[in-house]
């Protein structure tokens, strides 16, 4: 079986000021595979991607595409020439209509004598749109009315061409709904029996190992093994992955590994009967040392119960109370010892541009104030502590987050709130684009502090994180919720699922 | 733990790497101002041969109402805002100041128009912090509603008078000897600059401020209460405007219609010459308030001395700060829109 060779990187290398985020990398992609990339956060799999895709240059080494080397000049070059990307993060124009977002930059081809036929424009986007099976999304809509779900879909519509030789998606399908997930899935094997290249990158195991044709396992900036399809269904496959992902034996403790939902009888938090927007009367009592999940599919109202108990909701009507207070604002909830881990990392939770260091302390900077002033030293002491402790990669407490890959800004985002030590955790989707190291790392944070007594509100959209990690399970769908499970080891994903759709 | 060690040793090894190329790309910004303020200095002795160091106390003198007010802008440039009405608030206390020192008499009629000016200056800062978050306003709009407003204030305060300048009476606000004058200065300056740094970098204030400038909404949600450290930063613009039109006043003792046209622009343009970003946040630097305005001050001295037609000297200026901006706050990355 000899494929043809589309892509040949040869030797690079890529630093970020002194880190190394590619150590002399050899790599080819090939047409007619879907080859996945896996690896832990800071692997090195987006720089690839990214500098093949034309958003950073190598700091060294030669790539080849189709036989002539190949020097993107930028994003737009690269798609130009055949090499698309999906990126993890929201990528589309707001405030703009989904067909000017679908041809953003294209629009010259639309344009006769300086005048710009928009009713081509849509006539066409709306056709792509229906050409990808998402009709539901109009194309004389603006982008602003669509989730993040569909927006992505809408990136996707405009990466992907009948020109497109080399389709990269990066991490996008944790973004992405179930009915998303099946419309990219039979994208990239429509594109792979065309005989196109596809670079798939995620962090979720099920679905490389049903999606991709080929596998490349990286760690720290080097290729440690590729796998075949055959090898991908060895019965021990999962475990050799992971073993060469992590560089050492993970164990089997992956979640909770306790059955024990006991709390202590101390209300940590109670939300009586708010109501605001399209959710109606929810009430919910939160106990310490008690791990309460949510689950549904996304928009069906659990992401809005997180911001409320935060006080980041307007309320029409009933109370947020902890410990006999009522909460209004985030900044009575901070006080109060409740904590957010926002579901939207580059957006809210964190400073992207700013330090590590900025981004740990900012919530505890009250605590740290005697008489107006704030000791540097203390700033460090405390930030390095959360450094050290969620072993961040990085060189320094003063390196900026942006420079950081996607799961180590999700620890920088979890231990703000470790530093500040609050009792009262709300975590949105905490382990979103997280690899499975740190995920574990994560579930042994959370389970401790169940233990400490810790009351955490866990929202998420896996099912095998809430099933294996909460103590109370409540299910909701359009707004209201449709069933609660106790933590049990014979709950299946099955029996809840057709609670969520 | 054997795995931190593990870890933190090739971090030490590698962290001595940093090569003067990395270093120059990461301090762009600062270097290129601190280039420029050296290039002024050499260009200014190299121009003034024998009027010195009258010149130089010259520079002092306007240097000093440039910095304070500047130093006090930082910590609303830092959250990303900025306040165009800082010409005419100028413009009005130092009015006030001398109206209550020729209607009270003296030392006490001056502190009296001091107190007032400061009271004022505190509740504008409050009204440009607040009002923007409350009506859903860009900063810009409140404060250009507070330039009109002080515009037409100023104009009745002076037509009230009858007169077209009006002087201070009865007190010596500035020594005689010129020199004296000179270390007064550069001791106001100091302690300015001193009680600012403190507030920019070892208080809730410069943090908030900073944080606001580089993420509202990330600041919020991590206590910040965005409402009240954004009247503080404003409100700490306040106590250096207030401070600096007296500084104004010492210098001419006199004000008219005309008095503070302009500076909003002037403290804009120097610290963005200082390298402040104007969109605030983190990179936001206290030391650019005094580096801009000795530079911007330097420059127009040079460009007097060395005989440039004053129509010219706002030419050059806007060259000057065309090529400044393009150096530092142009994108270069060929990234999507994101």
């Amino acid at each position: 079986m000899s494929k043809e060779q589309i892509i040949d990187i040869k030797h690079m290398c890529k630093n970020f000021g002194p880190t190394k985020a590619l150590r002399d990398v050899d790599v080819s992609f090939y047409r007619g595979e879907i080859r996945g990339l896996v690896g832990e956060n800071g692997s090195g799999k987006s720089t690839i991607t990214s500098i093949l895709a034309g958003m950073q240059k190598a700091t060294s080494g030669e790539m080849f595409y189709k036989g002539q080397p190949w020097n993107p000049k930028n994003m737009v070059d690269a798609q130009r020439h055949g090499i698309s990307m999906v990126l993890q993060e929201a990528n589309t124009i707001p405030n703009c209509t989904v067909a000017e977002n679908i041809f953003a930059g294209r629009f010259n081809e639309f344009t006769k004598f300086g005048l710009l036929d928009m009713k081509r424009v849509n006539r066409e986007a709306q056709q792509m749109l229906d050409s990808f099976g998402i009709s539901h999304i109009k194309a004389t809509d603006n982008i602003n009315k669509y989730g993040f779900e569909d927006r992505k879909l809408v990136e996707i519509v405009r990466c992907v061409s009948d020109e497109t030789e080399v389709f990269v998606v990066d991490e996008t399908t944790t973004a992405l709904s179930l009915e998303g997930r099946q419309i990219l899935y039979k994208l990239i094997h429509k594109l792979k029996d065309n005989n196109k290249s596809v670079i798939f990158i995620s962090h979720d195991m099920d679905e490389i190992l049903e999606q991709c044709t080929d596998l490349t396992v990286l760690r720290d900036g080097e290729i440690k093994g590729n796998l075949t399809r055959e090898e991908m269904d060895a019965p021990d496959a999962v475990k050799r992955i992971r073993f060469l992902m992590v560089g050492r034996e993970i164990g089997e403790a992956y979640y909770r590994e306790d059955y024990d939902t006991s709390h202590q009888k101390e209300v940590a938090l109670e939300l009586q009967n708010i109501s605001f927007g399209p959710i109606k009367n929810f009430s919910l009592t939160l106990h310490k040392g008690e791990i309460v999940g949510f689950g549904g599919l996304s928009g069906c109202g659990m992401h809005e119960i997180g911001r409320a108990a935060f006080g980041l909701e307007k309320l029409a009507s009933g109370k947020v109370i902890r410990e006999g207070k009522e909460i209004t604002t985030p900044l009575q909830a901070i006080n109060s010892g409740i904590g957010y881990i926002s579901k939207n990392r580059d957006t809210e939770a964190l400073i992207l541009q700013g330090s590590i260091g900025d981004n740990i302390v900012l919530p505890s900077l009250p605590a740290l104030n005697h008489m107006t002033f704030i000791n540097p030293a203390d700033e460090k002491k405390l930030s390095n502590g959360e450094i050290d402790n969620f072993r961040i990669k990085c060189n320094n407490g003063k390196q900026w987050v942006n420079t950081l890959s996607g799961g180590n800004k999700q620890k920088v985002s979890f231990s703000k709130w470790t530093a500040k030590g609050s009792d009262v955790i709300i975590m949105d989707c905490p382990t979103r684009g997280v690899d499975i190291g740190v995920k574990q790392f994560m579930y042994k944070v959370i389970a401790d502090m169940k233990k400490e007594g810790k009351a955490i509100i866990l929202i998420s959209e896996e099912l095998a994180e809430l099933i294996g990690m909460v103590d109370k399970l409540i299910i909701m769908k359009d707004f209201e919720v449709t069933k609660e499970f106790m933590r049990s080891p014979d709950l299946k994903e099955t029996d809840i699922i057709e609670y969520m759709i | 733990m054997p795995e931190k060690v593990k870890t933190k040793a090739p971090e030490k090894e590698e962290k001595e790497k940093v090569t003067p190329a990395a270093f120059l790309k990461n301090h762009a910004t600062e270097l290129t101002s601190y280039l420029g303020l050296v290039l002024v200095i050499i260009l200014f002795f190299a121009t003034n041969t024998n009027r010195l160091m009258y010149n130089l106390s010259s520079v002092i003198q306007s240097a000093a109402v440039y910095s304070v007010i500047a130093l006090g802008a930082v910590f609303v440039y830092s959250m990303g805002f900025m306040d165009i009405s800082i010409g005419q608030q100028v413009g009005v206390y130092v009015i006030l100041m001398i109206l209550c020192n020729n209607a009270i008499g003296g030392w006490p009629g001056l502190i009296v128009g001091m107190i007032a000016v400061l009271a004022l200056a505190l509740a504008c800062g409050a009204l440009n912090g607040s009002l923007g978050v409350i009506l859903g306003l860009p900063s810009v709009v409140t404060s250009l509603f507070l330039m009109f407003f002080f515009t037409g204030v100023q104009m009745l305060l002076i037509e009230g008078t009858g007169e077209n300048t009006i002087y201070l009476q009865d007190v010596t606000v500035r020594p005689e000897d010129r020199d004296m004058y000179s270390v007064m200065l550069v001791a106001i300056i100091i302690v300015v600059a001193l009680v600012a740094t403190y507030f920019f970098k070892y208080t809730k204030l410069g943090k908030y401020t900073r944080a606001i400038g580089a993420n509202e909404t990330t600041a919020r949600q991590s206590g910040v209460n965005s409402i009240k450290w954004r009247m503080a930063g404003y409100m700490a613009l306040g106590v250096c405007v207030a401070l600096g039109s007296f500084v104004l006043l010492t210098r001419t003792g006199t004000a008219g219609k005309g008095t503070g046209s302009g500076y909003h622009m002037d403290i804009m343009i120097c610290l963005i010459l200082g390298g402040m970003p104007l969109k605030g946040g983190m990179k936001s630097k206290i030391s650019a308030a005094l580096v801009g305005s000795f530079t911007y001050t330097l420059l127009s001295s040079v460009l007097t001395t060395m005989h440039v037609d004053l129509n010219m000297i706002n030419f050059v200026k806007a060259i000057i700060f065309l090529v400044i901006v393009l150096m530092t706050c142009r994108k270069k990355d060929g990234v999507l829109p994101r």
